[in-house]
Formats: structure tokens, C-alpha cells, sequence
């Protein structure tokens, strides 16, 4: 900005002559003495109304030939600057538009976020493509999208920019650009290029340098957004009784101090408050003034880079999982005593996971309620009552891990492992002494050696039918299954044809026991619904009818992928998950790399991408306001005339 | 003073500068009791003798003219009295002496009722003169026809209590009186503020408006309550002939304003900011109304009803009067 133009430019306070003459012509009307003035209706309203209107199309049209005006002999020093394509051949390209709409890009730079800038630059590269340019535009938050597949189409290129919206989700710069050069092999244009529109915060600063992949060069096309940035977020938040406990990240280095967390009720009331922990990460608690209160959620005060992740929701602390063992503690103990010994491996795996023992199988359903899975180590049989709350437990997404042995094998008339097998299981004698190791799969392959001499003199057998309907994980020798698993409902059946007993096999002592129960647990955690997941993480639902999920900023549409449901959480916030008629909330929470706002490294580009790539330009306004100034000038004739007519007509 | 402000309120700019500014105009009229906004209609002394000479040439008849035909009572036989007209069946009847009256022989006196409110003293600017000038000659005018006839005349202010109405009475001298009294009134009064006003001015009528008297009221009838068209109209009874004339300035007649103006009341306050050109038609048709409303109540009791405005012409109107209550 020079002299010359801060000049012209302030030339622009005569706006309001306009207006000043406006008010200096526009005089109260004169009051008369009139004695009957009682017979007359008064009418102000009507005829102010109509003096405003007259006079203020011609103001507002004044006031912006004066600033169109000032903005004209400011030109040619004001100019703008926008994003184009450079052909240095003058053939048609293939562009991938890579835009970041992650959370950092919601970070206020300029005016505006970095996502509203990114957007613009995407439309300006849009604008300067011409027929036969085939545009393409993933989008790099997590997980990567391809918004627009190749497509020549420009209109389509432009209603695909517009659209796109900010979201809380993470970033995966990596995996955007990989599916951009995806994108672009099956391109027929021999100019290819990559345009990158991101802060490159993608909480990996250290990591490797981003880069193109082959002759296809990479243009970091708007470097002005990839500046490190304040920002602190609330990652979660949960009440146990009259406190909240509060975790929050800051970017490395950075920290909150000298700012408070505010927890406020649903009508936005101060609950209590207490001053931020110090650090890039911390966690606190909150105590409520009020024992019985209900916290809505927290606030960070003060201001940082990015405004939406200041605030998170609190939610009750859910109750801890259990794992529901149902074991026959005289034949399942060891010998230097203790608790029988599943519930032992159980303990040494030292997740994070509570083990209930049962006397045996409930037969009622609440006390399977809030159970991540249930073992059953050689029960015999199960009785109606058992089967019916079994089956519903699994139908629910429910985990089983079910060993059978001699007592399975000794099931008395009616008491069957049904709808789990739907036929006896014989208890029989074998000569295997282990388990093939190319059969053993999944978590279980690491540990497959330890299984290769098992030291069982008999073992369980299914029936052709029942194995049948089970996915083998590990396999005797001779094929029968030794682990296999099914799914049934949203749950799945997980079986082990030896009991845990050790003094029917040595499989307890051995460390694929171990790997097992870890697999198992797993895929029970992975089953009992988290109530939490960062932001952008897919949530499956295996085996739900039906599933519908309503965000902070309205519905979401479902995708099923192999006929499983799966949704996508694109805001932070609570979503309210039904799943088969049965509702619970869940909550998305900050991804904590996304507070790390510093720019990652961009490799340099091939040789000679400068000259087969884009450059910005220079564009000169001056034609542009002229026109308006011109426009406006017109309209004010108009005016002008329209109203002279008026009053002749008058 | 009241009615010197609003002259000024309404004249323009420059007129002001023209008029307003002169030492005569200001302290001279004052001094020559300028109470009144004459305008081109003074002097009343000759104003009023010259429009009455023009209006009762020919049409006027005397009150003692002729035999009555209607009967109008008995009373004592004086000395003096027509000895055709003494009753001689009461006579033989009761022994008294008593004599015939008829109506025509009654007293013909000539009750002036002049509205002398504030709104009286409005002059537009198209005025020759304001509505109180206009009524001054025109009552003045009415009571030299009377007078000169040997009729009685009063005259009645309508107006705040510092105007003090003219008893009945005939001769040169009362001319004189009435003369003095119109040219010296200060209109005032607000008929809002003070809606006994009027009945003030009609209970100070009753007093001396007998049997046969001549009623003429003379106002703008604009800020008088809603029944004040009954109660003056209730005048017309016991055999008194009313004559109500409305006196209009023609800016009130015609509504002449342009725009958006404001407005504002010379009684009961009111103000009221409008767009002229938009609203005309609805004020003419309200006073339509209100000189409807006089109208019928009036010819529903044997009244007569007058509208002018202070540009017509003062002998034609004088004339219609008189015919009117011949």
C-alpha cells in the first residue's frame, strides 16, 4: 500500500456527504396551525416511509459511487491476487485438488478460517481450467474422501468447491495425497499435478517431508496458511459425582496457563471453575458448587486459534466393563490355589478390565447387563433359561468365549448349548498331539509354536454340522477345530474344544492361552460400544437392522459396507446412536494432534515443476470497479428519472 | 396575545418580513384595538352599515308590520292598546280586560350568538380576513338591519369568561355598544378544555331570547362537544326562529396543503402530523360529516343552517340570512 493509494483510499470518508446532504435537505415538516386539525387522519408513518425509501435508494447508491470511486483512484496500485493454472505446453492437465478440512483449518487467519481461503483458492483454480481439464477433489480430513472423482465437467468441479463444509476431523495429509495419485493414474492428460490447499497440520511437524509421487509435481499452492498457531482443546470431560474431570491438550510447547475452565449447565449457568493446568497436556477436576448438579459442559476461557474446540460436552463417567467368568472353581483351580485359572490369565493380561466370577450362567438378563463378554469354562449344558438370556446377550452384541470339555460332552436331557451348537459334543479320546500352525490365524498366529505339542489326551469334538458353521482360528492337526468363532446377532461365539483345566490339557499354560484371551477381549472391547472416539473415526455396527445417528448439527447418513453398518462422526460433540430401537449417546472428541499446529515440511519438487506447474498472478481491478463505478452511476439515473417522473406525475 | 401569535404563525416568511416587522402593524393595531385579525374586512362600523344597507334594501319586513294570524296569548289591556284586539268574550265572561296577542306581535328581538373561542381567530392565508372579523360584521351588519327597524338585539359571546355579552336592547345607542364590543373581543377559550362554554352562552340566551326572537349563531362549529348541535338546535322551540352560520376560513374549507405538514389544533391540543395530498379527501369528507350533523339536527327542530367562508361575499351572506329567517 502506498502513499498514493492510502490517498485515494481515503478519499472513501466522503461517503457520507451523501448522506450529510441527505439530512440537510431532508427538513421536519413545518408545523401549521390548522384548528381543525382533529378531522384529519394522521398518516406519518405512511408518507415518512415513502420519503425514506425514495431518498435512501438514492444514498445508498450515492455513498457507493463515492467508494467505488475512492477504490478507482486507488487503481492501479490495488490489486488482487488469485490462484491460477500456468500451462507451459497449453494442454489440457489433470488436477487433483487436495483441500484439508480438517480442524485446524477452522483456525481464523486473515479475516477468515483457513478452510474459507483454501475454498476460494480451490474456486480460483476451478475458474482458470478450461475444457478438457479433467479436476478431481479429495478432501484430507480424516478419514480421506474423494469428493469429486475425475471429472471434466467444471460446473460439477465448482458445485463440489462450494460445497465443501469445515469440519472437527482429523488430518491425513499422507493418505489425501495418496489417493490424489491414485486418482491421477488413470488420467489420460500427460500434464499431471497435485494441488495441496492445507496448513499442513497434521500433528506429524517432525515427520517426513510431504512430497509428489513420480513426474507428478506437488504444489503447496497457499503457503500463507501453514503458520503455527495457539490452540488449546478440551479433549474430554466426565462428571463423577460433584466434579469434573477435565482432560486437555495445547500444541507442543504451548499451554493454557492463566485461563480458566468454566462448567456450565444446560442453560449456560456457571457451575463451577477452576484455573486451566499448565502444560501442552493435563487433566484436572472441576468441583461443582453443587453436589446434585448436572454439568452440561466446559468451557476454556480466553481465546486461541481455534474457538470450536474449547468447548466439550460432559458426560456421566460410564460405569467400568466387566468380564463375566462362569468357571467350576474346584476342577478350574490350580495347584498353589487362587482363583481358577482363566480368571488368573484374565488378571495377568492387566487390561483395564474388571473380572466378575459367576456361580454359573444367569438366568436372568440384567445380570449380564453392562458385561463386555462372558466366559463359560465347560459348563454342562445350559438350561432354557440360560440359552434365552445367552442368546439375547449375543444377539446384542455381546462377545462368549465358550470351552468345552468333559462336562459340555456329559450335558444332561435338555440341558444344550443350543442356538450356539445345535448338537451334542463328544468328549473322545486323540492321538493329536497339537495344532497345525498354517491353520492358526489372527492374533493367535504369533503363538501358534507354542500350540504345535499340546499335552491333551482327549479332547472335544463337534459335529460336522456345528463345526461347519464355525470359522476355525486354530486347528488340530487333523482338522477338527481347536478355536473357532461365529458370529450370531450382533455378538459373536467364540469356542475352545479343550477346557481350561489343567488337568485336562497343559493349553492353559501355554502363551497362545494368553494371545487367545487377548483376541477374545479385544474383539469384546471392540463390541461393547465406546462411548468416546475421536473425531472422524468410523463407528461400525456388525450385525445392527437398523441404525440411525443424530449429530450436533443434525442426522448422518449411514454407509453399509458388507452389509455392515459403519458412520463417520465429522463434528466434536454428543451423537444420539440407535442401534436396533436402543438408544445411547456417544461423543466425539478432539483428535489431540490436531491442536499441533505447525506446518509440516514439504519436500521440494521435481526438477523443472516450476515450469510445467502454476504460479500465482498479479490481476488488475481497475476494469472491474470502473464497471461498477459505471453500473452505479446508471442506476442512479434511473433513479433520478423515475422519481422526476413521480412527482410530474404528482 | 393569542390570536396576534397565530396570525403570525401562519402568515408566510415573507409576508412576516413584510408586515410582521412594522411598528404599526404591531403597536398600532393594538392600539387601535386590533384584537381582532380584520385583514381587508375593517372597518366594522362602516363595513357593517354598508353591507346591511345592501342586504335589507327590499327584503326586509318590520316586526310590527301587519296583522298577526297565530295566536299568541292574553295579557292585561294598558292603556293605549288597540281597542280592536280586546277580548270581549273574556269581558263578559270575568269582567276582565284583556287583550288578544298574536305572533307577529310579540317581540321580535335579534339574539346574536358569536362563537368567540380561540379557533374564531384563525386566518388562513388565503384569508381576507380571520373567521372572528368575519362574524363581527356580519353580527354587526345584522344588528344595524334589526336596530334600524326598531327591533331589540343582544349579542352573546361564546368564548372564555373575560367577554362580556350585550344585553338586549334597541336604539342608536346600541348599535354603538354592539359595535364597540365586536371591535375590542379577544377571542379565547378553549371549547375542549372548557365544555361549559356553550351552555353558558345558551343559558345567557335563554334569558332574553323570548318567544318569537330572532336566534342567528354565528361560528366555525368545528371544536363545540357532540351534542352541541341538539342544544343549539333546541333553541329553535317555544317559537324562536334559529339561524346557525357556519363560518369557515377556505384553508379549512379546502384543505389546501401539500406534502407531509403537521398540524396543530388552536383548542383541545391536538396535533397531527399527516401526509396532506394522502389524507385530503378523508378530512372533507369528516367535515362533510360534522356540517351534516349541524345540518339535519337543525332541520329536525325547524333550525336553518348557513355555511360561508370568510372569502364569500358579506352582503350576499347577510341576505341570505335575512331571507332565511323572514
Amino acid at each position: 500500500m502506498t502513499f498514493l493509494s492510502a490517498l485515494a483510499l481515503s478519499m472513501a470518508v466522503l461517503v457520507v456527504a451523501p448522506y450529510l446532504a441527505h439530512r440537510l435537505r431532508r427538513k421536519n415538516a413545518e408545523e401549521q396551525i390548522f384548528p381543525p386539525a382533529r378531522l384529519v387522519v394522521p398518516a406519518p408513518p405512511e408518507a415518512r416511509r415513502r420519503s425514506r425509501l425514495e431518498d435512501r435508494a438514492l444514498l445508498v447508491t450515492r455513498g457507493a459511487a463515492v467508494v467505488v470511486l475512492a477504490v478507482l483512484g486507488a487503481t492501479p496500485f490495488v490489486r488482487c491476487s488469485q490462484l491460477s493454472l500456468h500451462r507451459a505446453a497449453g494442454a489440457s492437465i489433470a488436477m487433483v485438488i487436495v483441500v484439508d478440512d480438517s480442524m485446524s483449518m477452522r483456525a481464523v487467519s486473515g479475516g477468515g478460517t483457513r478452510l474459507e481461503r483454501a475454498r476460494r483458492g480451490a474456486l480460483e483454480l476451478v475458474s482458470s481450467a478450461r475444457e478438457g481439464d479433467s479436476i478431481a477433489v479429495v478432501l484430507a480430513g480424516t478419514p480421506v474422501r474423494v469428493e469429486l472423482a475425475s471429472t471434466t465437467d467444471l460446473g460439477a468441479a465448482r458445485q463440489a468447491t462450494l460445497a465443501l463444509t469445515p469440519s472437527d476431523r482429523g488430518t491425513d495429509l499422507e493418505g489425501a495425497l495418496t489417493r490424489a495419485h491414485e486418482l491421477l493414474a488413470s488420467a489420460p492428460q500427460a500434464d499431471r499435478r497435485i494441488v495441496l490447499l492445507s496448513d499442513l497440520a497434521d500433528g506429524r511437524a517432525d515427520g517426513e517431508p510431504l512430497s509428489g509421487a513420480g513426474d507428478t509435481p506437488l504444489w503447496v499452492a497457499l503457503p500463507e496458511l501453514a503458520a503455527s498457531r495457539v490452540d488449546c482443546a478440551l479433549v474430554r470431560a466426565d462428571q463423577r459425582g460433584s466434579r469434573v474431570h477435565v482432560e486437555m491438550a495445547c500444541g507442543p510447547g504451548q499451554s493454557a496457563a492463566g485461563r480458566e475452565l468454566v462448567v456450565e449447565d444446560a442453560q449456560g449457568s456457571s457451575l463451577g471453575r477452576t484455573p486451566a493446568p499448565g502444560g501442552d497436556k493435563g487433566e484436572t477436576s472441576v468441583f461443582l458448587q453443587r453436589g446434585d448438579a448436572k454439568a452440561d459442559r466446559v468451557r476454556l476461557t480466553g481465546a486461541d486459534a481455534i474457538v470450536e474446540d474449547d468447548v466439550a460436552p460432559v458426560l456421566p463417567e460410564a460405569a467400568r466393563g466387566t468380564l463375566a467368568v462362569v468357571a467350576d472353581a474346584t476342577d478350574e483351580a490350580v495347584a498353589t490355589g487362587g482363583a481358577p485359572i482363566v480368571e488368573q490369565a484374565l488378571g495377568a493380561l492387566k487390561l483395564d478390565v474388571d473380572v466378575a466370577p459367576l456361580p454359573a450362567v444367569p438366568d436372568t438378563v440384567d445380570e449380564l447387563a453392562n458385561r463386555l463378554g462372558v466366559v463359560l469354562d465347560d459348563p454342562p449344558g445350559l438350561t432354557p433359561e440360560q440359552r434365552h438370556v445367552l442368546a439375547g446377550f449375543v444377539g446384542s452384541g455381546g462377545v462368549v468365549l465358550l470351552a468345552l470339555g468333559p462336562h459340555a460332552a456329559a450335558a444332561p436331557l435338555g440341558a444344550t448349548f443350543e442356538p450356539i451348537l445345535t448338537q451334542a459334543v463328544s468328549w473322545d479320546d486323540t492321538t493329536q498331539r497339537g495344532v497345525q500352525a498354517s491353520t492358526v490365524v489372527g492374533g493367535l498366529a504369533e503363538s501358534a509354536e507354542s500350540l504345535s505339542d499340546l499335552g491333551a489326551t482327549r479332547r472335544t469334538l463337534l459335529s460336522p454340522a456345528d463345526a461347519a458353521l464355525f470359522q476355525p482360528l486354530a486347528s488340530w492337526t487333523d482338522g477338527a477345530p481347536l478355536v473357532a468363532r461365529r458370529n450370531m446377532g450382533r455378538g459373536e461365539i467364540w469356542i475352545v474344544c479343550l477346557p481350561f483345566s489343567l488337568d485336562a490339557s497343559d493349553l492353559a499354560l501355554r502363551p497362545a492361552f494368553l494371545a487367545l484371551l487377548h483376541e477374545w477381549l479385544q474383539v469384546a472391547l471392540d463390541h461393547a460400544a465406546p462411548l468416546r472416539g475421536v473425531v472422524g473415526a468410523s463407528w461400525s455396527f456388525p450385525g445392527a437392522r437398523s441404525v440411525r445417528v443424530e449429530g450436533p448439527a443434525g442426522p448422518l447418513e449411514i454407509a453399509r459396507e458388507t452389509g455392515v453398518a459403519r458412520v463417520s462422526t465429522p463434528w466434536l460433540g454428543v451423537y444420539r446412536v440407535t442401534v436396533d430401537e436402543r438408544t445411547e449417546p456417544r461423543v466425539a472428541q478432539v483428535d489431540p494432534r490436531e491442536v499441533d499446529l505447525r506446518p509440516r515440511r514439504v519436500a521440494p519438487g521435481p526438477a523443472g515443476a516450476d515450469s510445467i506447474g502454476q504460479r500465482r498472478e498479479l490481476v488488475d481491478v481497475s476494469g472491474y470497479v470502473a464497471l461498477v463505478l459505471l453500473v452505479l452511476l446508471t442506476i442512479e439515473m434511473a433513479l433520478r428519472l423515475s422519481s422526476r417522473r413521480t412527482l410530474v406525475g404528482a | 396575545m393569542l390570536n396576534w401569535a397565530v396570525s403570525r404563525r401562519t402568515w408566510s416568511f415573507r409576508e412576516r418580513r413584510a408586515r410582521g416587522t412594522s411598528p404599526a402593524f404591531v403597536m398600532g393595531a393594538r392600539e387601535i384595538r386590533q384584537a381582532i385579525d380584520w385583514g381587508e374586512l375593517g372597518p366594522l362600523r362602516f363595513r357593517a352599515r354598508q353591507v346591511a344597507e345592501g342586504a335589507y334594501a327590499g327584503l326586509h319586513r318590520s316586526a310590527l308590520r301587519g296583522a298577526g294570524v297565530e295566536f299568541g296569548g292574553y295579557r292585561e289591556y294598558v292603556a293605549g292598546d288597540d281597542l280592536r284586539r280586546l277580548d270581549r268574550r273574556s269581558l263578559l265572561r270575568h269582567q276582565r280586560l284583556l287583550v288578544r296577542q298574536f305572533e307577529t306581535e310579540t317581540d321580535r328581538a335579534l339574539c346574536l350568538v358569536v362563537d368567540a373561542s380561540s379557533s374564531m381567530a384563525f386566518r388562513g392565508p388565503a384569508a381576507k380576513g380571520s373567521k372572528i372579523a368575519f362574524a363581527a360584521i356580519v353580527a354587526a351588519a345584522l344588528a344595524r338591519i334589526a336596530i334600524v327597524n326598531g327591533d331589540p338585539v343582544s349579542v352573546t359571546f361564546a368564548g372564555d369568561e373575560r367577554v362580556q355579552s350585550i344585553a338586549r336592547s334597541s336604539g342608536r345607542e346600541q348599535f354603538e355598544r354592539i359595535v364597540a364590543a365586536l371591535e375590542t373581543l379577544e377571542p379565547g377559550g378553549d371549547a375542549f378544555a372548557d365544555p361549559g362554554m356553550l351552555d353558558r352562552a345558551l343559558l345567557s340566551l335563554a334569558r332574553v331570547a323570548r318567544r318569537g326572537a330572532i336566534v342567528v349563531v354565528l361560528g366555525d362549529l368545528l371544536d363545540w362537544a357532540s351534542g352541541a348541535a341538539e342544544k343549539v338546535a333546541s333553541l329553535a322551540s317555544g317559537g324562536r326562529v334559529l339561524a346557525v352560520v357556519q363560518t369557515l376560513d377556505p384553508a379549512e374549507a379546502d384543505f389546501p396543503f401539500s406534502g407531509t405538514v403537521r398540524l396543530r389544533a388552536l383548542e383541545g391540543g391536538h396535533v397531527v402530523e399527516t401526509d396532506a395530498d394522502a389524507t385530503r379527501a378523508a378530512y372533507l369528507d369528516a367535515l362533510g360529516e360534522l356540517t351534516r350533523g349541524w345540518r339535519e339536527s337543525l332541520a329536525r327542530r325547524g333550525g336553518r343552517f348557513l355555511s360561508a367562508t370568510t372569502n364569500d361575499s358579506l352582503t350576499g351572506l347577510v341576505r341570505s340570512i335575512v331571507q332565511t329567517i323572514r
